[in-house]
């Protein structure tokens, strides 16, 4: 149980053409037992910060502290961290029950009877106590990435650092290993840090979401809030699948103009936006409605291709068939739509995002309605 | 796919052709490699007479049959391979332990300057024996003895009188030399074929063990070591055949007779005035004999480690 805190953390590597910063100045705080999900694209720097905390790669600049004491200096075996890796990183030569006590023999003074107590109740916890006796070579990638769980709760570490740990499962085993994970996580009550760049893991598992882009921390806010009020372009077109739609617009009086339409503006959206005048419009595909009939800020267009998903319609929309970019909308998975066909869609201004298109800074996020509060059924 | 008549029978016989056109390759390689041998055991058990009249891969007659060339061959060849045993199993284990420990610190651990000395050790590889024959004979007869016997009579001098001498001319103060050098002259290519092999071995899986808290050594210990036993088989098959098989070390660090190894056994055995070919081959089938028994032993773990398994 600890909190960890990253203070302006940067890393720079030397290259013949000089310096790259592949981590720039990132500061978060980890609270106790908190979830922290680290998203971004390749090479954002995402896992040099992970091994940074881990103690496997030097920290250039900055100070990464656990409950207040620096441990930039301290070897990974002194941290108290416990890192599940990618590929599981199991020793192929030890039986799981060897796998998951090297880590207590090599740090700790605790007695033999002892540590296999406490790799038998892991394996239990995990769900693999029958295959204690096994090599990894003889057990499935989903019971490897399990045994790699288990290495890292049976060591007890202040903080788990997990780097894409279900980047190799098939789509069923990952749901289910989702799931899995946090409830353990939310049972053991470690603070996590999981690197991951897939969002949809983020959205559904973390606490907090920190968004990473070329080494610089975008964002760092819980799920929802990175969706809705996204800080920046990138954090509005990385999280949500399928990703927002954006349209560069210019603004004139209370008209945005762009190549295929006029957006006309609210004075309260003109008065908030008030200054920029190269504007991005943004608006996420399932807040596109299909409507009959005119009105303010309802265009045409045409369907392109739809893919029918069950429980929802993606349609690929263009308003001319000279577009060559297409934006996205989601409908119900019972409205017919066919490519070819001619549709008005509308934009509601409540939901609108807009961003300066020069610094990708938001202006204005959708209005939120109000939070709907489950009622419990009893 | 449509499926045309007969189609699937004409497959069936492609695959019979390919098979039986493998099967002919294997049986040629097998004749080809094992040819020689065969004409060697012939020869070996035929009289000198036998040998002149008859075809050499051809068995012997029973009167041209003879155990004597191999009596002869193992009588003199006999005492040269306990010495080549002696010299060569020791120096096949230090250099194969010590490659794998030196390419252990050369790749998986990083440190500055590394890369200049895996150039050396490379380096170290393409030096010709001929090269080194006499530093080395000068180093061995002169160097060390020179520098042993002032720094014991010095040091123990109390002890010794300052009369020691370095028993360089004992036999089996030459057996080790020689095994000490092959040991030496082992260890880059010990340590090119350990450190091509450690590369493969996954960065993560040190990592989580470093996170383990396993210092350097234990690294080694508990995790490198057991997984590079194929490597080792495959070192151990090399080093052993090349040290074995050395006559150029031996001519020049050995010089009593009843220290020599058996190759220098098996040049005198042939080196008779009259060349006897039985005697010949019946010594060279005998010297052969521990290199074989090596193969068939880790013949297994062999192919494993060859394959990167």
């Amino acid at each position: 149980m600890a909190q960890l805190t990253l203070d302006e953390v940067t890393k720079t590597f030397q290259d013949d053409d000089g310096e790259i910063v592949a981590v720039d100045k990132v500061s978060v705080d980890i609270e106790d037992g908190e979830f922290l999900c680290v998203v971004g694209p390749s090479g954002c720097g995402k896992s040099t910060t992970l091994r940074m905390i881990a103690g496997l790669e030097d920290i250039t600049r900055g100070e990464i502290r656990l409950d207040g004491q620096i441990i930039n200096d301290q070897p990974p075996a002194r941290r108290n961290v416990a890192m599940v890796f990618q590929s599981y990183a199991l020793y192929p030569h030890m039986t799981v029950r060897e796998n998951m006590a090297f880590g207590l023999e090599e740090s700790t003074d605790m007695p033999d009877d002892e540590i296999n107590e406490r790799v038998e109740q892991a394996c239990k916890d995990m769900g693999i106590f029958e295959l204690i006796d096994r090599k990894p070579g003889e057990l499935s990638g989903g019971q490897q990435q399990r045994v790699a769980l288990g290495r890292a709760i049976v060591r007890d570490p202040e903080v788990f650092l997990m780097d894409e740990p279900l980047a190799n499962l098939d789509a069923k085993l990952k749901a289910e290993m989702r799931t899995e994970l946090q409830e353990l996580q939310q049972d053991l009550d470690v603070t996590t840090v999981y690197v991951t760049h897939d969002q949809t893991e983020a959205m559904t598992m973390s606490d907090r979401i920190a968004i990473l882009n070329d080494g610089v921390l975008q964002q760092c806010a819980t799920p929802l809030e990175c969706y809705h009020e996204p800080n920046n372009l990138f954090v509005a077109g990385f999280i949500g699948e399928p990703s927002m739609n954006f349209f560069p617009m210019t603004l004139e009086g209370s008209t945005l103009r762009g190549e295929w339409f006029e957006y006309e503006l609210s004075d309260e959206t003109v008065a908030a936006v008030e200054g920029t005048t190269d504007i991005t419009l943004g608006i996420r595909p399932e807040d596109i409605e299909f409507v009959q009939g005119n009105g303010p800020n309802v265009f045409d267009s045409t369907v392109h291709v739809v893919e029918p998903r069950g429980n929802e319609n993606t349609a690929h929309l263009q308003f001319d068939e000279s577009m060559d970019d297409q934006f996205i909308a989601t409908v119900g998975g019972m409205k017919q739509l066919k490519a070819g066909q001619r549709v008005k869609v509308r934009f509601p201004e409540n939901a609108i995002h807009l961003f300066d298109t020069e610094s990708g800074e938001a202006i204005r996020n959708r209005k939120l309605d109000e939070i709907e509060t489950v009622e419990s059924v009893v | 796919m449509s499926i045309r008549d007969g189609g699937f029978i004409d497959e069936l016989r492609s695959t019979e052709n390919s098979r039986i056109g493998l099967y002919a390759m294997l049986l040629a390689g097998i004749v080809f490699y094992l040819f020689p041998v065969e004409t060697a055991v012939m020869t070996m058990f035929k009289t000198e007479s036998a040998f002149a009249q008859t075809l050499p891969f051809a068995p012997p007659g029973a009167d041209g049959f003879t155990l004597e060339a191999l009596a002869t061959a193992w009588n003199t060849l006999r005492p040269g391979l306990l010495n080549s045993l002696l010299m060569a199993i020791p120096a096949t284990i230090v250099s194969a332990l010590l490659g794998s420990m030196t390419a252990y610190g050369l790749t998986t651990i990083s440190w500055r300057g590394q890369v200049a000395v895996v150039v050396l050790i490379i380096a170290g590889i393409f030096i010709p024996y001929q090269a080194v024959l006499v530093p080395l004979a000068q180093f061995w007869f002169q160097v060390l003895p020179g520098l042993l016997n002032g720094f014991v009579n010095t040091v123990f001098g109390f002890i010794t009188g300052g009369n020691w001498q370095y028993p360089s001319r004992n036999g089996y103060v030459q057996l080790l030399q020689l095994s000490i050098t092959h040991a030496a002259y082992g260890i880059p290519i010990c340590t090119l074929l350990f450190r091509s092999y450690y590369q493969s071995i996954s960065d993560e899986m040190i990592e989580a063990a470093r996170l383990d808290g396993a210092s350097a050594f234990s690294i080694y210990r508990n995790i490198i070591l057991p997984l590079s036993l194929p490597m080792f088989a495959v070192t151990l098959i090399y080093q052993f055949t090349q040290v074995y098989n050395d006559l150029l070390f031996a001519l020049v660090l050995i010089n009593e007779p009843a220290s020599q190894v058996a190759t220098q056994r098996l040049a005198a055995l042939t080196g008779g005035v009259v060349q006897s070919f039985n005697t010949t081959m019946a010594g060279a089938i005998v010297a052969a004999l521990p290199t074989l028994l090596v193969y068939i032993v880790f013949g297994e773990q062999f192919a494993k480690g060859v394959a990167g398994e």
